[in-house]
């Protein structure tokens, strides 16, 4: 197991940005995601890592072996490719045991090493099977167990999931991440799926257009993005635009008639007096009654409502704004008429508006 | 430019197996394609000692080779109750020319008719006559001009005893030969390169697109004009061209007539005077002016082809939309439809397979010498295939010298297949052009090439034709079907996807392992499919065969003993044997054809551009 650093990457093609300059360290046994839209990146830069792209700019590391140059086949990577790659003119034995023949173990020795590792993702007796007579799912754990019984430095998983139902969708995340918690192998997963990756991940790089937005922990994430771009990729929420009244904290905003109180996670020094920039209000964040801590209290119409099962949902007209707001499932609201709704000043994000928001 | 970078991008792509992939294929290509065009093209310019066009004023001044003015032959002149159409004689460039244009136009004409008729109607039998239609692709070389000739014979040709002695339908005796007896049989063996290249274009019309002019009021002849036969142009001008090039450089057709019906007319071609000049080429050498009709010849097809190629690059539209339901358009057409379809497909048949017919008849009756019909059956012919040393030499040659040129095929066809798909190195894409060349390269062309160079640079090895021409005819073989081997290879890695190899590569094994372990396998069929189609296209290969396999005379490939046959230095009724010969190859054709079909699931992979 090692570390993986990157230094500097930056993978052009033609116009196109794949990687713009991308600096990070993957611990040792962490597991860490690349998440981002499609077309962002994510894949180009995990296929660097594995050695299959070489990066136009930059060093990468592994612990602190610079393996920029390594050709693929010697970095000790395992990587389960999104289609999964499976050889169809081999059985699942003889994909397991590719690797190690490759590596010239010895003959017992690969017998038992794939034995292991087909009891490891619950695949034991179906050694004989092709490819093609296995299911989704099975075809998965197939190309999981071929690519950890090389005992790789590091474990690749591209979209390892996006071709299976959504049912076994989560079943599966939830077997990978168990199996990395058991092997302590690092991890590095590349997924459009913001809550995969928020379930399965340690950490998390959001990344657009070629550069890394934000690096954190789900949570940090989740709470206190720093762009506008991370907030609104992650979790859903109601954009407010506004114009800045106090730049210190506690940061002020006018929204219409209100005047909005709240954090700023980001680099507080992009926001300026009289200058407009956005506030990020996640609908679960709402209450109906006033909380003690400090809170922004809104008035506004209700314009529609759903219930949805575990909760309704109220949307809010506030002055030609629309909010969105997650409510108890037993709330008692009725259309057209006037609602106030509190939302603490610390779950209130002010963030800088970006180039297309301006 | 940061070259170090450049440099470095290159090394990491560039690993042995790679390297070596590269090293071999270049290698090859120019020794046995370049290097002999390229001196050949060189010595026709060279009078004297001089760079000149000496050699060029030369052909085109003479009116042996070119005249505006006819100078003989005869073209729908009735003489004695007898109709001749024999072509008229205006030298030896122009009538290759005007030949190859009148075979082109002439198949693509039949062509389009035919695809038309199998690609938008469904009728009963269609895929008898599917099967049926590829008769005349069997190739019987020499023996098929003979045969049209002998049948086309006014007195005692079975055409003449049929509709004139016989139905007495026809006016006049009809005798056909010399270049209008050529085109006829060329046009009767290529048409079907044009009718499955229009077919194969109208199966991949996206059938909403006429179903669209359809539905804006389009509908029979004014929907093929507007809708279907553009969008079909890009098979129409590969086919075409093919046809053309092969037009050019056939010598089966005129060496046929000429041992048929002896009319000098059928020697006024290119590709014969060509042949002739090694005859030569034992005594003295041959001569700069054959370098610059061989030159004239190369120049014209590789410009045709490269316009075609264009052309047809430029116009792939057809297959752009691919959404929704993909069933090709066919209708049912009415009972009198279905009987025009009949007809017309059935006198096509008739006609187009007189030379497979004729073919087998020779072989095994007395047809040679018996007159207009054949009067006993007889093994005889087939026989000497096992017991006539000179026969059983050349069957063991050609299946020699076709055996290793596969090997090699398969080796460099598969490198440069692997190389153009998968690696990004310099020079990949004049690899690809290189590979493809050959389609338009005229064998004959060629083999001018392969003696001019090796004799000059290679002489007193086992390169020089002089002392053994078997090399050449294996390395010959290779470059000429090699766009076949090609092809068939890199359509079976378009399928594969890159991640198999590229997970092979993450695990830990080498590029030569991953393609040994896991390309190799996975394209097999592939390969087995393209060897077995170059195979069959070595053993009936004609132009460097009968040139360069006349050096030496334990050397003679098959094709080569058929053309001394054919050709009547043996004696009469030996034809036969050529037949029987022949006989033995549409064998080996139709068993190729069977098991790429049947057990590679593969249709023939087809001559396109």
């Amino acid at each position: 197991m090692v570390k993986v650093v990157l230094k500097g990457i930056t993978k052009t093609f033609g116009d196109v940005v794949a990687a713009g300059d991308i600096n990070l360290e993957i611990k040792d046994g962490e597991f860490f995601t690349f998440l981002g839209p499609s077309g962002c990146g994510k894949t180009t830069t995990m296929r660097m890592i594995a050695g299959l792209e070489h990066p136009n700019e930059g060093r990468i590391f592994f612990d602190e072996e610079d393996v920029t140059d390594l050709p693929t086949y010697k970095r000790n990577t395992g990587m389960v490719f999104q289609n999964y790659a499976l050889w169809p003119h081999l059985s699942v034995f003889s994909n397991i045991a590719y690797g190690l023949k490759v590596r010239k173990v010895h003959k017992e020795e690969i017998e038992d090493r794939v034995k292991k590792v087909l009891n490891l993702v619950n695949l034991a007796g179906l050694e004989g099977r092709f490819p093609t007579q296995l299911s989704g799912g099975q075809q998965q754990r197939v190309a999981l167990a071929r690519a950890l019984v090389i005992e790789p430095k590091v474990l690749l998983l591209d979209e390892p999931l996006s071709n299976l139902d959504a049912k076994l969708r989560i079943r599966m995340r939830e077997e990978i991440k168990e199996l990395q918690e058991r092997l302590g192998i690092t991890t590095i997963y590349v997924t459009h799926d913001q809550e995969e990756a928020m379930v399965i991940s340690d950490r998390i790089a959001i990344q657009n257009k070629g550069i890394v937005q934000q690096v954190g922990s789900p949570t940090e994430i989740y709470n206190k993005p720093e762009s506008l771009f991370v907030a609104t990729f992650i979790g859903g929420g109601s954009l407010l635009e506004g114009i800045v009244e106090e730049a210190e904290p506690p940061f002020c905003i006018r929204v219409g008639n209100n005047a909005v109180r709240g954090i700023v996670p980001s680099p507080s020094e992009a926001i300026k007096k009289g200058e407009k920039v956005a506030c990020v209000l996640r609908p679960e964040n709402f209450l109906l009654k006033e909380p003690e801590a400090a809170a922004n209290k809104i008035k506004g119409v209700v314009e529609w409502t759903a219930f949805v099962g575990a909760r309704t949902e109220i949307r809010i007209d506030v002055g030609g704004n629309r909010l969105l707001v997650h409510a108890p499932r037993d709330v008692d609201v009725l259309v057209g008429k006037e609602i106030t709704v509190y939302i603490p000043q610390e779950d209130t994000i002010i963030l800088p508006l970006e180039d297309g928001n301006r | 430019m940061n070259y170090g970078k450049t440099w470095k991008r290159i090394k990491s792509e560039l690993d042995p197996m790679t390297a070596l992939q590269t090293l071999i294929s270049f290698s090859i290509l120019f020794l046995f394609l370049v290097a002999p065009l390229g001196s050949m093209v060189c010595q026709a310019f060279i009078y004297k000692d001089q760079v000149s066009l000496n050699w060029f004023f030369n052909i085109v001044s003479d009116a042996e080779f070119v005249s505006v003015t006819p100078r003989g032959g005869r073209l729908f002149e009735v003489h004695r109750e007898t109709m001749y159409i024999w072509g008229l004689d205006h030298g030896i460039l122009l009538n290759t020319l005007i030949v190859a244009v009148s075979v082109a136009v002439l198949c693509s004409v039949l062509g389009v008719a035919v695809a038309v008729m199998m690609a938008r109607y469904n009728f009963r039998g269609k895929e008898v006559f599917r099967v049926l239609l590829l008769v005349p692709l069997l190739a019987t070389p020499f023996v098929n001009g003979y045969v049209i000739g002998k049948i086309f014979k006014p007195t005692g040709g079975l055409v003449n005893f049929l509709f004139y002695d016989l139905l007495q339908i026809l006016p006049w005796r009809i005798d056909i030969d010399g270049l209008f007896g050529i085109a006829l049989a060329q046009t009767l063996s290529f048409y079907p390169i044009v009718y499955l290249n229009v077919f194969a274009s109208m199966m991949n019309i996206d059938p909403s697109l006429e179903e669209q002019a359809e539905n804006l009021g389009s509908r029979s002849f004014r929907l093929f004009r507007t809708v279907t036969m553009p969008l079909s142009l890009p098979g129409l001008a590969a086919g075409a061209i093919i046809v053309f090039i092969f037009s050019m450089e056939d010598l089966s057709a005129p060496i046929g007539f000429i041992g048929a019906r002896a009319n000098p007319l059928s020697r006024k071609v290119v590709s014969y005077q060509i042949y002739s000049s090694f005859a030569e080429a034992l005594a003295g050498g041959i001569s700069p002016k054959t370098f610059a009709l061989a030159v004239i010849m190369l120049t014209v097809a590789v410009i045709g082809f490269t316009v075609v190629k264009r052309y047809v690059s430029l116009r792939s539209y057809a297959m752009i939309s691919r959404g929704g339901r993909w069933s090709p358009r066919a209708r049912v057409p009415s009972l009198g439809g279905q009987t025009v379809i009949y007809v017309l497909l059935l006198l096509l048949l008739a006609a187009a397979s007189m030379p497979q017919i004729g073919t087998l008849l020779l072989a095994t009756t007395n047809w040679a010498t018996s007159g207009t019909f054949p009067t006993e059956l007889t093994g005889k012919y087939l026989g000497t295939l096992s017991t006539n040393p000179d026969v059983t030499r050349a069957i063991i040659n050609s299946l020699t010298y076709s055996g290793l040129a596969v090997v090699f095929m398969v080796l460099v066809g598969a490198s440069i297949a692997y190389v153009v798909a998968r690696r990004q190195i310099p020079g990949r894409s004049i690899l690809d052009v290189m590979a493809t060349v050959p389609v338009a390269v005229p064998g004959i062309a060629l083999a001018v090439g392969f003696f001019l160079f090796f004799t000059a640079y290679f002489r007193g090895t086992a390169l020089d034709p002089l002392i053994d021409p078997s090399l050449l005819l294996v390395f010959a073989y290779s470059v000429r079907r090699l766009p076949f081997t090609s092809r068939a290879i890199s359509a079976g890695l378009q399928q594969i996807d890159v991640s198999l190899e590229e997970a092979s590569l993450n695990i830990g094994a080498r590029r030569s392992t991953t393609f040994l372990k896991i390309v190799l396998p996975l394209i097999a069929s592939n390969i087995i499919g393209g060897s077995i189609l170059s195979f069959v296209y070595s053993m009936s290969e004609v132009s460097t065969s009968s040139t360069l396999g006349a050096l030496h005379e334990d050397r003679m490939p098959i094709t080569f003993y058929i053309s001394q046959i054919v050709y009547g230095v043996a004696a009469v009724g030996a034809v036969s044997i050529g037949a029987a010969l022949c006989v033995l190859l549409m064998a080996v054709q139709i068993l190729a054809m069977v098991i790429s079909n049947l057990i590679l699931k593969q249709r023939v992979a087809f001559l396109g551009v």
